[in-house]
């Protein structure tokens, strides 16, 4: 019996010095973990933008760290998901520095096709929802997540259409001015063609004008779009409408309606 | 009879009593003075999700108030009684600080929050284990000095 007592004795005072030396190290090596986060960049691509966000994790502890995973999840307003990308680096072996760069790619394509035109007229914030899990010497899985809030800049915003002026073309044609204005607020320059089509009130095609667009980022756009109307159609052009405007950039098509008159 | 009890308090109680005030004391310094003056100056506490100092004291009054009483009553039955207690006590409280094994920190970092969950059940269970050795040499302890008692009831 006593036999048995001492050896318990001995198990749990090793088992003690056990559990206080990997506590003890364990807090060591999670301070002597470097994190080095680079410059985060903001890219155009040819579908969209590109963040990229370079780090660096030096592992000067006693213990491996596996597994670490990047998740980051960009949210609309509405809380419809983006995108979800996902950055995996499976082991940063005891001493040894590890690079890696989480790059999250926005097809403004994909936006479209999600319907979300609003977020091409107005300004709004998305939601980056980041998820990070790793585990710590194979024994203690760590899991950190953050929101953060990222601005996004319409490309057409405050678009607006100016009050229509006609004049006489020629003998058979009136010419209509309808002024166009918008900022360009997104990170990439817009280049393409805006159309626009004017339609009556019973939706009868009246006429269209086409205009070469430039418009740097953050620069503002205001022209006038010139349509020609046949002498008997420029009454129907007076009376009110709607336009169906759309513009048509190497990266996106989008196309709306508007009420005029 | 009074020079009988002046005996044995001198030779049983008062030693008994030195030696758990002595043990009391070493086990204050161990539990809450070793573990505050190796805790690194720049670790902010303020992040944690208790109050570590207050807690450890908690721990450390646990301690030192069953190392005393382990002393006092050290091979009684009531001191392996205490030693069971401890055992108990200590995975209970442990179980509850760590919330289960799933600490969750709240970190405000500048303008956003940082959600940190650390999973530490591989040392809550450690600690159980631990613990429940120290039950089990306790019982065993207990059961000898039964064994004893008996042993010697038969031989009078």
């Amino acid at each position: 019996m006593k036999i048995a007592t001492s050896m318990l004795t001995v198990a749990t005072i090793i088992l003690w010095v056990v559990i206080l030396f990997f506590s003890v190290t364990a807090v060591y090596s999670v301070m002597n973990v470097g994190v080095n986060i680079g410059e985060a960049q903001m890219l155009p691509t040819s579908t969209g933008i590109k963040f990229s966000l370079p780090f660096s994790i030096n592992n000067n502890g006693y213990y491996e760290i596996a597994d670490l995973n990047l998740t980051t999840r960009v949210t609309d307003p509405d809380g419809a998901v983006l995108d979800l990308t996902e950055t995996l680096v499976d082991v940063i072996p005891q001493g040894e520095t590890v690079n890696a760069s989480h790059t999250i790619e926005v097809d403004i394509d994909d936006i479209l096709s999600m319907n979300h035109l609003t977020l091409m007229l107005n300004d709004s914030n998305f939601t980056v929802e980041i998820f990070t899990g790793l585990n710590f010497a194979r024994a203690v899985p760590v899991q950190l997540s953050t929101n953060v809030s990222l601005p996004w800049g319409a490309p057409f915003a405050d678009f607006s259409v100016g009050e229509l002026s006609v004049s006489q073309h020629n003998s058979s044609h009136v010419e209509a001015a309808i002024p166009v204005s918008f900022e360009n607020h997104a990170i990439i320059d817009i280049t393409g063609t805006l159309k626009m089509e004017a339609y009556s009130n019973s939706d009868q095609r009246i006429a269209s004008g086409v205009t070469d667009i430039n418009v740097a980022s953050n620069q503002n756009f205001g022209d006038s779009i010139l349509l020609y109307v046949s002498a008997q159609d420029a009454s129907k052009l007076a009376d009110g409408g709607k336009l169906h405007i759309l513009f048509e950039t190497y990266l996106f098509t989008v196309d709306w309606w508007e009420p005029y008159g | 009879m009074v020079e009988l009890d002046s005996n044995f308090i001198m030779n049983t109680v008062f030693p008994r009593v030195m030696k758990a005030a002595l043990m009391g004391a070493l086990t204050y310094m161990v539990v809450y003075y070793l573990p505050l003056a190796l805790l690194p100056s720049n670790l902010p506490l303020s992040m944690l999700p208790f109050d570590y100092k207050g807690q450890l004291f908690q721990f450390a009054m646990i301690s030192v108030f069953f190392a005393v009483a382990g002393q006092l009553f050290s091979k009684t039955i009531i001191g392996h009684g205490f030693g069971i207690a401890r055992a108990i006590v200590i995975v209970a409280y442990f179980l509850v600080l760590s919330n289960g094994g799933i600490l969750n920190l709240t970190v405000p970092v500048e303008d956003f929050t940082l959600n940190l969950t650390v999973d530490i059940t591989i040392i809550l269970l450690m600690i159980i284990a631990v613990n429940l050795l120290s039950v089990a040499k306790n019982l065993l302890g207990a059961i000898g000095i039964l064994t004893e008692k008996s042993t010697d009831m038969d031989l009078h």
